[in-house]
């Protein structure tokens, strides 16, 4: 597999449902150490009416069925995580426009998007301890291993890798954004709940994509 | 967990129908997108619109009607409600003098109430916005990014509330709102954590004779942990973090909230007001009103807030303006 289609494009989004259902809870307990507990059931929220609309969301290209996956996000996802994953769907989307498939470039071009999408919105950089911190890693892997010939799926393996190292590292980061910010110092030794997602859910979609 | 509660996941909805139910003179319902709005607007004021995560009530719907809020919307428990929520508050209440959001200071609420803006303004609607931040607790933080807004903002809905009513200018409503903002400090503290329904178990713990001070309003982590005092010590802790900061002088005349968490009884409430004035008239300042209740709860906590609100003449003709709605009256 060296491209991923509309069709993948929806089993990817499909994975990533199923990981933020799946960790409604475990997501809310990441939060509550240093947010207030409710990122898991924001994501969630959003998620579930995500799944609902599936079958009725358009799909004559990447583009369309991100975008108008970020609308049902934005409307159902309440929270910082509203917000923030809507812009990153409807960036995405405005980046796929028109493509029925996407290489290992067009897939770190894509996550690029969704980056800038996020920090247009929410102002965060790397290192403020959000979910970029996982996201920016995993877009320059991606990126990287596009530029020197790897293969789709290796690359799709080192970009969750680095997601996840991205996220291990907040663990040292005092938040600075979005919710936790307010707990400054105790904030230490935590993780950044999203960060965290970022990594579980890449993690997921690398491992499933290959096989449909 | 034991709450009074049907299946989580409808809690906000029921709770909307519930208010409506209880105040059918005062309130109307938009339940698709859980905005309570005054029964009877009028099209001819600067409307006003508030709101944020559940957990908080009163706030913010208790505070619709004449002389506050024109609109509340309700997000899930602790979590601000979408962008596309507060687009159809905004809709729904277009006026002919523009709209006021009263936002509180949490990423979650600016990023949702701003985007909701945006539209629209694309939609030709003038909308104006104001931010609170009146909690003096989170401060001197290396990475601030700006203080949270917490009881105060009910002083701030009621005086832009009355300006609105008098039938001011978006301009002018706006400005007494951001004057309100300037002028008001608070500080509150735990007793107890508080219980999510979706989590279901307290959001942090604390032990039998530890209370967390400066927390904030959604069981956030406060300054610090440290043991219970008596409550003019607790007092006292407080007047010495908000008095300095607008800087308060002796001669100011202040409006003062007692503001109980929730799950803290109106007794203690009354026992931690006559701390508080005690503080205050030692240090120079008259009282013209205080307000003892809950007013921006945090659930089931155990504990309380006070705010200042410094008044000039203005802000005090618009303190003492009538309200007529569910949770503040004056």
């Amino acid at each position: 597999m060296d491209r991923l289609t509309t069709a993948d494009m929806v089993r990817v989004i499909g994975i990533m449902t199923e990981v933020i259902i799946a960790n409604e809870v475990p997501f809310c307990e990441l939060d509550a150490a240093a947010g207030d507990g409710d990122f898991g059931m924001s994501l969630a929220k959003g998620f579930k009416e995500l799944k609902k609309a599936r079958a009725e969301l358009p799909t004559e290209d990447i583009g369309a069925y991100l975008k108008a996956g970020g609308m049902i996000i934005t409307e159902h996802c309440g929270g910082a995580s509203g917000p923030i994953w809507g812009s990153a769907f409807r960036a995405a989307g405005k980046y796929a426009e028109g493509k029925a498939e996407l290489d290992a470039s067009g897939l770190a071009a894509l996550l690029q998007a969704a980056i800038e999408g996020i920090q247009k919105r929410g102002g965060a950089r790397l290192g403020d301890k959000t979910l970029l911190d996982a996201l920016i890693p995993a877009a320059v892997a991606l990126k990287s291993d596009a530029e020197t010939g790897k293969p789709l799926l290796q690359a799709m393996e080192s970009s969750a890798k680095a997601a996840v190292l991205g996220a291990e590292k907040t663990k040292a980061m005092v938040a600075s954004k979005g919710r936790a910010s307010y707990v400054g110092e105790r904030s230490l030794s935590y993780p950044d709940a999203g960060a965290m997602a970022i990594g579980i859910i890449f993690t997921e979609i690398a491992r499933r994509v290959g096989t449909p | 967990m034991k709450k009074i509660i049907n299946a989580p996941e409808n809690l906000v909805a029921e709770m909307c129908e519930g208010m409506l139910m209880a105040h059918p003179d005062k309130l109307a319902l938009n339940a698709k997108y859980r905005i309570l709005t005054r029964k009877s607007p009028r099209k001819d004021k600067v409307s006003l619109i508030s709101g944020g995560g559940s957990g908080h009530e009163p706030a913010h719907a208790g505070l619709v009607g004449v002389g506050m809020l024109d609109a509340a919307v309700c997000g899930d428990v602790f979590a601000s409600p979408s962008t596309i929520q507060v687009y159809n508050a905004i809709k729904e209440t277009k006026s002919d003098k523009g709209t006021l959001l009263i936002i509180k200071n949490y990423s979650g609420d600016c990023m949702n109430f701003d985007a909701a803006a945006e539209m629209a303004e694309d939609d030709d609607i003038q909308v104006a916005r104001v931010y609170v931040n009146d909690d003096v607790a989170v401060k001197d933080s290396l990475y601030t990014v700006g203080r949270r807004g917490v009881a105060g903002t009910v002083f701030v809905h009621k005086l832009a509330g009355a300006a609105a009513e008098e039938g001011q200018s978006l301009e002018r409503v706006k400005a007494v709102a951001e004057k309100a903002i300037a002028n008001v400090r608070s500080i509150g503290f735990a007793l107890t954590s508080c219980t999510v329904p979706a989590k279901g178990s307290p959001t942090f713990a604390l032990a039998e004779d530890e209370i967390e001070f400066g927390v904030g309003i959604h069981g956030e982590p406060g300054i610090v942990r440290q043991k219970n005092a008596s409550a003019d010590d607790l007092a006292l802790r407080m007047m010495e973090l908000a008095l300095p900061d607008l800087p308060f002088k002796s001669g100011d005349s202040v409006a003062v909230m007692i503001n109980g968490f929730g799950a803290t009884p109106l007794q203690e409430l009354y026992v931690l007001n006559r701390s508080v004035a005690l503080l205050l008239e030692k240090a120079g300042l008259r009282t013209h009103r205080t307000f003892v209740g809950n007013y921006m709860t945090s659930i089931d906590m155990a504990g309380a807030s006070v705010s200042l609100l410094r008044l000039d003449d203005e802000l005090k003709r618009l303190l003492d303006a009538p309200a007529e709605t569910a949770a503040f009256r004056v």
